[in-house]
């Protein structure tokens, strides 16, 4: 039989794919509400960052690029380059996650900025090299700011009305192995 | 914290490290190949998006449903002085209609009188928007005709009031169409009472720019703009839009289609014109006839 751990963990995981699939079907719905000097935030990669950072088993590094590797093919972005540096910038968040389990959440927003602002230049440098035109850099950085003002947003929906929360070591304790 | 770090990675670290750097290295040569075999990779792209979208059809339709049914309802509320402006608007085209009939039955005879032969080979296929690029750096909506209903990659578009975008990747059952504000379409464009060329040049925003004007003063705004056909690979004459002034004193086009509000497309059928290569040769028979023999036999 499953046990009750995986059981949570692979629900979680199909809820995170169908969070993704939902996001790709409304950005692609064919309105154009959002004026296009204001793009929205990027939110799939808020939302595996979000969780990444409290629970890493929900959102698997193998789901996180896949989602975002199909992101790139349907919404006509060079395809592979924002999926490598969201796995790289998922890596980076994921390494320091054991220890900003006590940190608040101000940090964590400042290295999820960070970490934000290091994936939008490098994808930018990057494209820049291989001679990619690539939209107003202006624009790019707008959407990198709301991107980091949305976060706390997400952190929130996943903290409060999906319950992904950090883990207690009281938890750590139960389960009985590394989570 | 009940962990002592290290211990149970062990194990999984470097694994975990190889599979992860492997990923990376995938996505990076995916995108390598995406910048070196562009074609190829645009077409896979086409293929994938060909089979996700149309199943997500049935999802689509009420969504766009219901979202007219909130814009009817809201234009409910002001029903009164929407059928004002309406009657006001008839008025004048009357006005215009009585004009244009004068207008095209002069035309006719006019063109009857030169004998000027009309391009009959556009015809159009209509489709319906299935879904727009989903990216706030990407102009393009998506259509549910495809290389099934015969669409090319490269044909124009248009919603009936004027020109959209040209069809840029063509699946089986869908095609994408790139709109004439997105950052990659240039169209080469008559300005009309001048008669300037340019290339309009989209650049993300609304209004798309009129590049590579050779006597800017020469344009007013207010001028009508339509494709000119440079280049062979754009139908000649489908309007494109009115001349405006933009914030920053450039000239920009302000479109005559209703980007607000894309539904339905036509693609217009252009079939390659001919091409005229050779400068013209000297009419003559194909031989010289020979010295007549016994002038009176």
């Amino acid at each position: 039989m499953v046990d009750p751990v995986t059981r949570r963990q692979w629900g979680f995981r199909a809820l995170f794919l169908a969070l993704a699939a939902a996001m790709m079907f409304v950005q692609i719905l064919p309105f154009r509400i959002d004026n296009p000097r204001w793009p929205g935030p990027d939110t799939l990669t808020l939302l595996a960052f979000a969780w990444v950072m409290r629970r890493p088993d929900y959102a698997p590094a193998f789901l996180v690029v896949a989602v975002t590797l199909f992101t790139d093919i349907l919404f006509m972005r060079p395809i592979g380059l924002w999926a490598a540096l969201v796995l790289l910038g998922y890596e980076f968040l994921r390494r320091r996650q054991p220890f900003s389990r006590d940190l608040p959440f101000l940090v964590e927003w400042m290295m999820v900025a960070a970490v934000l602002l290091g994936m939008t230049v490098t994808n930018a440098l990057v494209l820049a090299i291989f001679l990619v035109d690539q939209p107003v850099l202006g624009l790019t950085f707008i959407q990198l700011i709301i991107s980091i003002a949305a976060y706390p947003v997400v952190v929130a929906i996943s903290r409060f009305a999906l319950g992904v929360r950090k883990v207690t070591p009281g938890e750590v304790a139960a389960m009985g192995h590394r989570i | 914290m009940a962990r002592d770090r290290g211990n149970s990675d062990d194990y999984t670290r470097p694994v975990r490290r190889i599979l992860i750097g492997g990923m990376v290295l995938i996505c990076l040569a995916l995108f390598l190949f995406w910048r070196i075999d562009s074609p190829r990779a645009e077409r896979i792209r086409a293929q994938i998006v060909d089979a996700v979208v149309p199943g997500f059809g049935w999802a689509l339709v009420p969504v766009t449903k219901a979202a007219g049914i909130i814009e009817n309802f809201q234009s409910y509320t002001r029903i009164y002085e929407q059928n004002q402006e309406l009657r006001r608007e008839l008025q004048q085209m009357k006005a215009w209609k009585e004009a244009a009939l004068q207008l095209e039955q002069e035309n006719a005879k006019l063109l009857d009188l030169n004998k000027v032969r009309l391009d009959p080979a556009l015809t159009f296929i209509t489709g319906v928007v299935l879904a727009d690029s989903g990216s706030p750096f990407r102009q393009s909506v998506l259509l549910n005709v495809g290389a099934r209903d015969g669409i090319q990659n490269g044909w124009a578009t248009t919603d009936g009031l004027g020109l959209v975008g040209r069809v840029s990747g063509v699946g089986e059952t869908s095609a994408r169409v790139i709109l004439l504000n997105d950052t990659n379409s240039r169209i080469p464009v008559t300005i009309q009472p001048s008669g300037q060329r340019s290339i309009l040049a989209g650049d993300n925003s609304s209004l798309p720019l009129l590049d590579f004007l050779e006597a800017p003063e020469a344009v007013r705004p207010g001028d009508r703009v339509i494709s000119s056909g440079d280049g062979g690979v754009f139908p000649a004459g489908q309007l494109v839009g009115q001349v405006v002034l933009g914030n920053d004193r450039l000239l920009r086009v302000r479109l005559a289609a209703d980007y607000e509000r894309l539904e339905f497309l036509r693609v217009l059928r252009s079939h390659s014109s001919e091409v005229i290569t050779d400068p013209g040769s000297l009419i003559a028979p194909a031989r010289l006839p020979g010295p007549p023999e016994n002038g009176n036999g």
